[in-house]
This record gives structure tokens, sequence and C-alpha cells, in this order.
């Protein structure tokens, strides 16, 4: 059999070989070409592009520490770190036209207005593409809600972070302060320390004088993230955050509060507008309790405060915001005659058993100058003329010392120079010197003046813990000491890093005995009844009053004035001895009483801190009037 | 002794013939490589879906609605070869008509992105019916083609073509889809060429055209356009802008490598860099997953697969047949070079699908037809049986 032959009878026509090989020449030569492409990109080109694939997904991000604690000197904890919800926005992914729909949906939801919220994310210390913190400790249902509705909030996150918790608020808040968002110019200077544009720093007390003990070190981590910045997943962490140390204040808050109600109790009773205790351990310098009334609450700005209520306490005249005990100096008044009479003494322009003419006043050319005693004392040693506060007395003493000498030992007993207090926002306080008056007013010290110096008055300026640091130093022989809030610093682990060290600043360049004389002055102020009813508290106790002219004239020609007192207790019953363990100062500012609302106010703390049985004060004392030729 | 007859198939033969001859002409090969592509393009398609964080099978994941278009898709592969495909010859002004009026319906309530009118929701699915109608308008040429087998050498062949295209064309063009114009236009090319068509009178057109560009470019395009059309010469002035897209693209083949980062891996993929990474661009993904070895792979099946289309085309024993399976040949060269072209940065950013690779039903689907179709012309030639 023979195989058919198959006859093609298709047409050739539509089927030209050269055609389908030009077909599939075009087919190689553009898969070759592509192939080529892929060779370069994967291969010649790939190091280049993994190291962006790299770039594009990982990010640094730092790992913020846990800030350190701060507690008592009993270990009370006075600041704690909780969780709380923060609510943030990234400016980039805000777009323009959705920014009034958002910040106004998100205002109805915190309840924060709108203009707040818009002047905290133009306020953003970092770029468009930092998170600004525009709420924090968000109740957990709001933060839920916003959480939820993010794709109609585009740009704003929900973040947990951890908040400052002070646990007596207002008590503390003048000497712990608090923390909040950093300022683009902060953020500028401490980028390089790992500072984050949505970081808190501290911004008050020592919160902010030991920032850096507390913050610890930021960690980093290597994140992994989307085209849109969301996190995915945490790759690595290449540094471990280090938790901030811990303060152990020398604060008692016991002695706090007790010093707070004591100053409460004569603000209320004298209507005083401003009132400051401090109370200091006169053999290391410790501060055991400082309260400076009006204050705020500290806790307010760890919630994150609102613009109007910060607004209301920068505004309020009795400037809440400041520590009165360091941030602003006041005429030291009577308390001043320390220096003079230390310095006469020192200086042996008087004997210590020397007896001085007190007068009505010492006239220099047309002026008088008065005793607050309008009688005069007759003849006074330094003791008694202390005790007396004899004006004259001591008007004397600022002409035999003269300007720059006084100058000299109110230097020597810590005026005019801030005391280095662990707190910020210290001010210095003036002693004026024929130098400081050319180059403030450019003219010499009148000798009048002089007169006013050696009594507290005139161009004097102290601070409150100023007259405290230099009694304390009286108090303990003559040991000038830094004053400090913070006893010990303790890392996480409750390791002691810095243990208490009193800082001295100087030994008076004077005798112990001198020291003694005025010791002794001191406690005959009290029991000279100098300051009334003192001498019955079953305390033995030394100190000074002052009474300190500021401002304007009122129409009986009387000026108003602050009061002071500051007191030393001897361990021993016995101010001969310089072993006093408690300094306290009290200040009424604006005073205006019938008597010294400081004493009473240092009287009710002493009674309290002692357990005193009985109730001396004497709250008449306290009616509004002026009894200027005061003491 | 006799002469056995070769002569072009009717349709009764194919109840006459036993099914295992059928069978024994079904191009295997075609279906292997096809369905091999149509895996990987799975495969992209299941990694895009862990990356956007979907369970695999949820309703309306990528991966699920990639395995329900498949099932479709391999319906209408079986029905399509099932067809004889002379029988089309019938039907085709009727489709043409039809397809015609498919894009119409499409600019009047069709969808699409940022004012487009792209694709119709059917139910849950968006159909884009300008990828059928490049099968459409296969078939409709070729009937065309192979009804002027006398004519081939006229100019008025070619015009005629043309004049039949540039309705469907107008019509995608207005979409606007200018990725699909363009095919249409590369399957109008590559089937006047295959079919014997006067190759000067093509060289004159193809001049034509290329000097209309010129004065194209200066009257009609837009800055904007033009400036989208450059961009993807220096990606690198406007990297967060125009240059975004190919930036990433190239960061994502080029970070692949020789073996890739491992399915579901790219970082670009799982970071969301790369913006319509599950269509116009998932090539780059699989680049970046799969790496170099993978993207040649899917070339070399890519080659595989026209060097079966174009056999096909060479067996068929009919103008009609040839015609149809050279326009397929040429969408598919067409839309591999400038796809992939684009991904990897050397053409210009246009709309155009990766067939099997680039997620969507009409795409599959069209594609399956054509293959239908192609199978349909293997086995229904007449072979030499005793």
């Amino acid at each position: 059999m023979v195989a058919p032959a198959i006859v093609d009878e298709r047409p050739t026509r539509e089927r030209q070989l050269v055609r389908f090989l030009a077909f599939g020449i075009a087919v190689l030569i553009g898969v070759s070409g592509l192939t080529a492409r892929l060779v370069y990109l994967q291969f010649v080109r790939g190091q280049v592009y993994q190291a962006r694939a790299e770039q594009n997904r990982t990010v640094t991000e730092a790992l913020p520490s846990t800030r350190g604690l701060i507690y008592d000197r009993k270990g009370r904890l006075l600041v704690a770190n909780e969780p709380s919800y923060t609510i943030k926005i990234r400016p980039a992914d805000l777009p323009f036209s959705k920014r009034d729909e958002v910040v106004a949906r998100l205002s109805g939801l915190l309840g924060i207005d709108q203009a707040d919220i818009n002047m905290t994310i133009d306020a953003n210390p970092g770029s468009r593409f930092d998170l600004v913190r525009v709420a924090q400790d968000v109740p957990i249902a709001t933060a839920n809600l916003i959480a939820e509705e993010r794709l109609a909030l585009p740009g704003v996150e929900v973040a947990v972070e951890s908040k400052r918790h002070y646990t007596d608020g207002p008590l503390t808040s003048q000497i712990i302060g608090y923390t909040g968002a950093i300022d683009a110019d902060t953020l500028k200077a401490l980028k390089d320390q790992g500072y984050q544009p949505d970081d808190l720093i501290g911004q008050a007390g020592v919160e902010s004088s030991y920032e850096s003990t507390l913050r610890g070190v930021y960690g980093q981590e290597t994140i992994e993230r989307d085209a849109a910045g969301r996190k995915l997943q945490v790759l690595s962490t290449d540094r471990e955050a280090q938790p901030g140390d811990s303060l152990v204040l020398t604060i008692d808050t016991k002695e706090q509060r007790l010093a707070e109600k004591a100053v409460t109790w004569a603000m209320n009773r004298a209507n005083l507008k401003r009132g400051v205790m401090i109370v200091m351990n006169p053999q290391t310098g410790e501060i055991l309790a400082m309260v400076s009334l009006p204050t705020y609450d500290n806790n307010k700005f760890a919630e994150g405060i609102s613009r109007k209520d910060f607004q209301k306490l920068l505004r309020n005249p009795e400037k809440p915001l400041l520590n009165h005990a360091i941030n602003e100096q006041f005429p030291p008044g009577s308390t001043y005659k320390l220096v003079t009479g230390l310095g006469v003494l020192a200086d042996k322009k008087l004997g210590p058993t020397e007896l001085v003419q007190t007068k009505a006043y010492i006239q220099i050319g047309a002026d008088k100058f008065w005793d607050w005693n309008r009688a005069g004392f007759g003849r006074l040693n330094i003791r008694s003329g202390f005790a007396h506060s004899s004006d004259t007395f001591f008007y004397q003493m600022a002409q035999r010392l003269g300007i720059e000498r006084l100058a000299y030992w109110a230097h020597q007993l810590g005026f005019g120079a801030k005391s280095g207090i662990d707190l910020p926002g210290e001010v210095p306080g003036i002693v004026p010197t024929n130098q400081w008056k050319q180059d403030t007013f450019g003219q010499p010290i009148f000798p009048g003046e002089v007169l006013q110096a050696g009594i507290g008055q005139g161009y004097d300026t102290v601070t409150p813990l100023q007259i405290l640091n230099a009694y304390a130093a009286l108090a303990n022989g003559g040991r000038l000491y830094q004053p400090q809030v913070v006893r010990e610093v303790v890392d996480a682990d409750g390791t002691v890093v810095r243990p208490f060290a009193p800082k001295l600043i100087r030994k008076v360049k004077t005798s112990a005995e001198n020291f003694k004389i005025m010791r002794l002055g001191a406690r005959e102020v009290v029991t000279s009844r100098h300051t009334f009813n003192l001498v019955d508290v079953p305390v033995v106790i030394a100190g000074k009053t002052g009474t300190a002219e500021f401002g304007v004239r009122d129409s009986k020609g009387l000026l108003p004035f602050h009061n002071w007192f500051v007191a030393f207790v001897p361990k021993h019953k016995n101010v001969a001895r310089p072993d006093s363990e408690l300094a306290v100062i009290g200040f009424a500012y604006d005073s205006n009483t019938v008597g010294n609302v400081a004493t009473e106010m240092v009287k009710y703390y002493l009674q309290m801190h002692f357990h005193v049985k009985g109730d001396y004060r004497l709250t008449y004392l306290l009616n509004k009037g002026n009894f200027y030729g005061g003491n | 002794m006799g002469v056995l007859k070769a002569e072009p198939a009717r349709a009764q033969d194919w109840a006459a013939k036993s099914v295992g001859a059928a069978w024994r002409a079904f191009d295997w090969q075609m279906a292997i490589f096809a369905i091999l592509l149509a895996g990987f393009g799975q495969a992209m398609a299941y990694s895009n879906t862990i990356a956007a964080g979907d369970g695999v099978f949820d309703a309306g994941s990528t991966f699920a609605r990639g395995l329900i278009w498949t099932a479709f898709a391999l319906i209408a592969f079986v029905i399509s070869a099932a067809f004889d495909y002379k029988w089309l010859r019938t039907f085709a002004w009727p489709l043409y008509f039809a397809n015609l009026g498919l894009l119409g319906l499409t600019l009047v309530i069709g969808d699409g992105v940022s004012g487009a009118a792209r694709w119709i929701a059917l139910g849950p699915f968006q159909f884009q019916f300008s990828e059928l109608a490049k099968i459409l308008m296969i078939i409709v040429l070729a009937n065309y083609i192979a009804s002027r087998q006398k004519s081939l050498d006229s100019i008025w062949t070619i015009l005629g073509a043309c004049a039949l295209m540039v309705p469907a064309w107008l019509l995608v063009l207005l979409q606007p889809d200018l990725g699909t114009s363009l095919v249409l236009a590369a399957i109008l090319a590559g089937m006047l060429f295959m079919s014997g068509a006067s190759v000067r009178w093509l060289t004159i057109l193809a001049v034509g055209i290329i000097a209309a560009v010129p004065i194209a470019w200066t009257y009609i395009l837009r800055d904007y356009q033009k400036g989208r059309l450059l961009s993807f010469l220096y990606p690198e002035s406007d990297p967060q802008g125009s240059g975004y897209q190919l930036l990433q693209s190239q960061i994502a083949v080029g970070s692949g490598g020789l073996f890739g980062k491992g399915l579901t891996n790219g970082t670009q993929n799982v970071g969301d860099f790369l913006p319509v990474q599950t269509t116009d661009f998932v090539f780059a993904l699989l680049c970046e997953e799969l790496g170099f070895l993978g993207a040649m792979l899917v070339l070399g099946l890519f080659i595989a697969l026209i060097w079966r289309v174009l056999l096909t085309a060479w067996r068929s024993q009919d103008p009609f047949g040839l015609a149809i399976a050279a326009g397929i040949a040429s969408m598919l060269l067409f839309q591999l070079v400038v796809n992939v072209g684009m991904v990897i940065g050397v053409m210009p950013i246009t709309g155009i699908p990766l067939p099997f690779i680039t997620h969507g039903g009409a795409s599959l689907i069209s594609i399956a037809v054509g293959l239908g179709i192609l199978q349909s012309i293997n086995i229904r030639q007449i072979r030499a049986e005793w």
C-alpha cells in the first residue's frame, strides 16, 4: 500500500516564512532589550537599589527612657509616671484643605479651642513630618473614638505616653515644677542630646534643674515603616533606653504641709496677697520646706494645661508661677541689721559691750532719719540694739562701717549673689556699693543712703532664701552653705548615685565670738517681748523681725510694707551654742497689719512643728492697720 | 491508492471526529505555558493579599478574586475552544457592533479613577470592556483580512482595516485609555503584516505616522501630558512627584537581585511604597520578590507562548485563523514589551496591563477567549488520517 500523497490546497500567499521570522526576531529583540535592562537594574545597579529600598522602609526612632521619680526625704513618692493617652498630629499628613474640618472635629472631641489646636500645630518646633502633641491625658473613651475615626482625621494619631502625676500637686509645685513641650529654640540647642520635636522637658522646679538627671538616655530602634510612615514592626533595638535617675529631696512633706498651713492661715487671716515660708537645717543647708503662695497645680501642666488657664496664671498680678522664695527680691528691712551688727563687730568699729546713744532721729544735712520708736531707746549695746531693732543705733553703725564695708559683710553673708540653690530662676538681690550706684545711676552713694542701707531699706533687696541662709550661718556659727532641695540622686535600682554632701560656700571671715553675740541678740529679740508673746512658747527661739517699706506713700504719708521674721531654734535650748538644726523664715508681702504677720506665721509653724500644747497666736496683730514706726 | 484531500474542515467534522483525535491536536504546550503564567499572576496576587494584611481567602481579597476570575477564564477558554472558530466569521459583524455598543456603554455608565470611564461594575466585580474589545477587534479584523485575500497588495485593504478600527479606537481613547488604544494599533499593524499586506504601503504609512508625531507633540499634547510621557526619562528629577512611581518601581526591581526577596517578603510591596502595585506595576514586585530568575522565567514563558501562538498561525489552513493568531501574538508581544518596559523605566507610563500577571478579570478572560480560539484553530485543522 502506498501512502497517500497529501495535496496541500491551501493558498500559500498568506503564509510567508520571512514575515514569521521577522516577527520572531521582533520578539527576541524586545525580550532581549527588557532582559538587558533587568540585568542593569538588578545586577549593575542592584546594590544601589537595595540600599534605597532599605532606606525606604527603615527609619530609626527614639526610644523614650523612663523619667526618674522624685521622693521626699522620708521616701514618700512625690512624682509618679502614669500611662496616659496623647493625641498628636503629623502636619504633613493633614491636607491643608481638610485642616479646618479636622481641627473642628478634634476640638469637639477634646474640648479644646480650635484656636488653641491651631496655635499648637503652628508652634510645632519640628518639621512638618514630626508629630505635634495637641492634647495630653485624654480620657480613654475619647482616645478610642479618635482612633476609630482615623479615616476622617488624617494626620491624627493616638499615642500612649508616660505622664507625670504629682502626688501633692500645688503643695510641692514650686519645688518640683513640671514638664512641658519643648520649644523650637530649646530643641535646636538640645537636639544633639537626643531631644525629639515632640519631647517633654522640665520647665520649672527640679524637673527643670535636674532635667538631665531625670531624663535618662533615650534609646534607639530601627523600625520598618510603610510609605505612609506607619510603623510596621520593630526590626532591631539599636540601643536600649536608660531610665533616668530619681531624686530624693531634702523636703519633708510633713514640714512642707505645716509650713503651708501656717502661711495659708496668715494669708487668709490678714488678707495677704503673697506669703513665703522656708525651713532649713542650718547645719547642712538642706531645705526642709519651701512654701510660696499663691501657687499653681503642676498636675494641670502634666495633663496639658489649656492656653486659657495658662494665660490666667501668667496674668495673675501675684505671679503664682514664680517661687517668691527665690525668684523675686524684696527690701529686707530690719532683718538686715544682722549684716550691720556683725560687720561693725567684725571690723572692731564697736566693742562687744560698747554702749551707743540712740536718738529720735539722725540728721544728715536737712534730712532727718527717724528711729521707728520716735522717743529713742537711750543707750544700747549691740545685743539690746538688735533686740529693740533701734534704727538710730544701726544708722550709726552703718556710718561707722561705710557703704563698702557694709557691702563686704553683706556679701560675706550671701547677699547680692545667688545662693546657688538647685532650683531655676534664682535672683541675686542688690547690695549697693559706690560702684553699683555709679554704674546704675551715675552718682555716688549719698550719706543718707548709707544709713538706709544699714537697716535694710533704700537700695537693699534680697530674696527670702538669702535672709534665711544668712541667719542659718548665724545659727551654725559662721558657715554659709549652699541651700539644696535635692538630697540624693538614686538610680533605677535604688543605688545612691550621688550621696548628700553639704556644700560650704564660705566660712564668714569673723570670729565665732561675734556670731555668738549676734545669736544672743537674736534671742533677746524674743525675750525682750519685741515679738510679744513668742517668748512664752515653750521652745527656745531666737530670731529677728523686719518691716520693710516699699512702694508709694498713702494719703497719710505712710508707706506700705512687708513683714519678715526669721528664726532659729538652738538644739539644746542654748543660743550660745551654734547647734541649731532648724531655721525658719516667714515673709508676708504687702502686709500692712497692726503687728508682724510673719512672726505669727513662724510662731504657728513652730507650735505645730514642736507639738506645742496651747495656741500662742495673737490674731489681733493680723488686723489691718499701719503701726509704722515699725520694728 | 488514493489521494487524500486536505481541505478546510467543516463544522460537522467536529462531531465526526473522535474526541481523542481532537485532544491530540490540542496544543498542550500552549495551555501549559498559559497556565504557568497565570500561576505567576496568582502567586503575586497572593503576595499582594498578604501585604495588604487581608486573609488569603477573604471575599474581595486580590487572591480570592483572582481565583474566581481564573475559574471564569477556564470556562471561557473551554467554550471558545469547543466553538468552531470558523463560525466566528458569521458573527463578525454582530460582534463588531456589540463591541462598539459595549465601549459606548462604558463611556456612558462606566467608572474609573479621576473622571475616567474605564470599567463597568458587575455586582462585586468590575469589568473593563476595552480588554474584550481587543479580542473582538481581532476577530473582526481577521474576518476582514480573510475576505481581502485577493487584494492584499492594495493600500485600500490597509486603509479599510484602519477604517474598521477607528470607531473602536476613538471610543477607547475617549475613556481615556491611551494604553489600550496603542494596543489596538499594534494589533492592527501585526495582523496586517503577518497576513501578507503590502510591506511597501505599511512602511509608507508607518513613516507617515512617525512623521506626524512631532506635529502632535507640538500642537495637540498639553504640557502636563508631555511631562508625564517624558518623566520616565528623568525619574530622579522629581522623586516625590511625577517620578515617584517610576523611581519606586525601579527600586523594587533593582533591589530584587538574582533570587529576589522571596514571595511576600518584598519591602516595597509590604510597605506600600509602590502605587498600583496590584495592577500595572505588579511586574516590579515580581522582580522584587522573585528576582532576576523569576523575571526571566516569566519572560521565557512569554516567548514560549508567543512561539506556540505563531505556530498556530503557521499551521492554520485558512487566512482567518492565521490573522487571529497573528493578532493575539501581536497583542501579547506589544503588551509584554510596553508593560515591562514601563516598569523598568524604558517606556513611558501608559496603563497597559501585563497579560496573566496583572490582576484583572477582563484581561484574563479576554486572553482565555483568545487562547481558546487558537486551540479551536489547532483542533480543527485536517490532518492526514487513514
